[in-house]
C-alpha cells in the first residue's frame, strides 16, 4: 500500500504546532536493544528519527487502533504500544525517567483520532447544555458533568444502525476518564494555560454543527455515553492497576490521588 | 520512511459510513478517470481497486483544500500545491456535498480547533474546564493558545 509520505512530512512541518516531542529508547524488534531516537506526536502520528533537526524522517507510527500501556518486564521507564489484533506489532520503548514515561504516556493516550472524536462529540453535547442552562440559575452548570452520568440518550442515531467496533479499537478510548497517573498533576492547578473570559477563540470555520450533525467517521458511538463509559471501566480499571504496577516502588504516595471506579 | 504497515491496512478495514465507488483521478498531467472504491477511515482517505480488500494507497488529510469543482465532483489539492488536485466524481450533487463536508470534518486539525472552542465556550459559560474531568487539561495538545507555546521548527531541509 502507498502511504503518500510526503504529505505526512508536509503537514509535519507546516505551522501548526507539535503535541509533543523529544528523545525515547526504542526496541528494535529483533533484538531486543534499544536505540535512541528523537520522536515528535504531532495529532495521531508519531514520527521518528535519529535527531532533532535531521534532515531524514525514519518512520512515523499511525495511532490509531493501539492501546498504550506500562511494562514493568521491559525495565525501567518503558511503555509500549499495543495494536490490537492478529499479526500486529507491539511497540516498545523506554523513556529516560519517571516524568518522561508519564508524560509520554498520557500525550499518547490522547492522541488518537478516535479519541479526540469521542471528546470533542462529549464538549460539544456539554456546550449545548451550557447555552441552555446559562440564563436560570448559576448552580445548575455543575450538575452538567452528572447529567452526563445519568441521562441515557446523548446520541441521536441518524436512521442508520449502530456500527459497534471491536472492543480492541476502543483501547485509546477508554481512558476518558482520568488515569491515576494524572490525579496529581490535576489536583492543584488551575487552567493557569488558559485565559479566563476569553470569549474570542472562533474554530476556523465557525462552530461545528450539533454534535448530531457530525458524520460517523471511521465508527459510531453506542447511543449511551455514560453507558460506554462503564462498560469500559472495566478495562480501565485493570490497565490502571497494571500500570500501577509498573510504577515505581517509591511511589506509594500516589495512592491518595487514586479516583474510585467503584 | 518506515510505517506501520500492517496496522495502517487494518485501520482501513474498520466500517466507515463514507465508502463508495467513486471516479478517482490523479494529480498528475496525464492522470485518467479510474473507478476506486474510497473509503474515509478518520483522517485517511484510502482508495482500492473495486475488488480488491487491500488499498492501493492511503492520503492523509490534514492541510488540504477540499473544493466543489462541478455539480458532482469534488477535488483535493495537497501541498499547498493548487493546481495539483486529485478529483473525484460522485454519482450525484448530494453524494458529492456529503463527502465534501465528511472530509472537512474528518481532519484532526479541525477537530482540535473545535474542541479548543467548546473548551472556551463552556468555561466562560460555566467557570468550568471541561477537560479537568478527564485529567488533560494540560495536554498541549488542547491548549486554547497551542501556537505560542513552541519554536519554530526548522524543517526547511524535509
Amino acid at each position: 500500500m502507498k502511504l503518500h509520505e510526503k504529505l505526512l512530512t508536509h503537514y509535519l512541518s507546516c505551522t501548526s504546532p507539535v503535541d509533543k516531542e523529544g528523545y525515547l529508547y526504542k526496541k528494535k524488534e529483533r533484538n531486543a536493544t534499544y536505540q535512541r531516537r528523537w520522536f515528535v506526536l504531532k495529532a495521531n502520528l508519531l514520527f521518528y528519527q535519529e535527531r532533532p533537526g535531521d534532515r531524514h524522517l525514519l518512520g512515523v507510527i499511525v495511532l490509531e487502533g493501539c492501546a498504550v500501556r506500562g511494562s514493568e518486564s521491559d525495565g525501567q521507564f518503558a511503555f509500549s504500544l499495543v495494536f490490537e489484533g492478529p499479526g500486529l506489532k507491539t511497540y516498545r520503548f523506554a523513556a529516560g525517567d519517571g516524568p518522561t514515561q508519564e508524560s509520554w504516556v498520557k500525550a499518547l493516550l490522547s492522541a488518537s483520532h478516535c479519541y479526540l472524536s469521542l471528546l470533542v462529540r462529549d464538549l460539544g453535547r456539554q456546550y449545548e447544555e451550557a447555552k441552555q442552562q446559562q440564563g436560570p440559575g448559576e448552580s445548575r452548570h455543575s450538575s452538567s458533568v452528572s447529567a452526563l452520568k445519568q441521562s441515557t440518550n446523548f446520541f441521536p442515531v441518524q436512521g442508520r444502525t449502530a456500527v459497534v467496533r471491536e472492543g480492541r479499537s476502543f483501547s485509546a478510548c477508554t481512558v476518558l476518564q482520568a488515569p491515576s497517573t494524572t490525579t496529581k498533576v490535576v489536583a492543584k492547578k488551575s487552567p493557569k494555560l488558559w485565559p479566563r473570559r476569553n470569549a474570542h477563540v472562533t474554530p476556523l470555520n465557525g462552530p461545528a454543527p450539533l454534535y448530531g450533525e457530525w458524520p460517523l467517521v471511521g465508527f459510531d458511538p453506542l447511543e449511551d455515553f455514560s453507558k460506554l463509559h462503564d462498560y469500559y471501566g472495566q478495562e480501565v480499571k485493570k490497565a490502571r492497576e497494571e500500570w500501577l504496577r509498573s510504577r515505581r516502588v517509591e511511589e506509594e504516595h500516589s495512592d491518595g490521588h487514586l479516583i474510585d471506579l467503584g | 520512511m518506515r510505517f506501520n504497515e500492517k496496522e495502517l491496512m487494518s485501520l482501513s478495514r474498520q466500517p466507515s459510513e463514507m465508502a463508495a465507488e467513486l471516479g478517482m483521478r490523479g494529480p498528475k498531467k496525464g492522470d485518467v478517470v479510474k473507478k476506486r472504491l474510497v473509503k474515509l477511515v478518520v483522517n485517511f482517505l484510502f482508495y482500492f481497486r473495486t475488488d480488491e480488500e487491500e488499498p492501493i494507497g492511503a492520503l492523509l488529510l490534514e492541510q488540504c483544500r477540499v473544493e466543489k469543482e462541478d455539480s458532482q465532483s469534488f477535488s483535493i489539492a495537497f501541498l499547498d500545491e493548487a493546481e495539483r488536485k486529485y478529483l473525484f466524481e460522485c454519482d450525484s450533487e448530494e453524494q458529492c456535498g456529503e463527502w465534501v463536508d465528511s472530509i472537512i470534518k474528518a481532519s484532526y486539525e479541525f477537530m482540535r480547533k473545535n474542541l479548543i472552542f467548546y473548551r472556551t465556550e463552556i468555561h466562560r459559560l460555566t467557570g468550568k474546564d471541561p477537560l479537568e474531568q478527564y485529567g488533560i487539561s494540560d495536554e498541549t495538545r488542547f491548549q486554547v493558545n497551542n501556537g505560542q507555546q513552541f519554536t519554530t521548527r526548522d524543517t526547511s531541509s524535509l
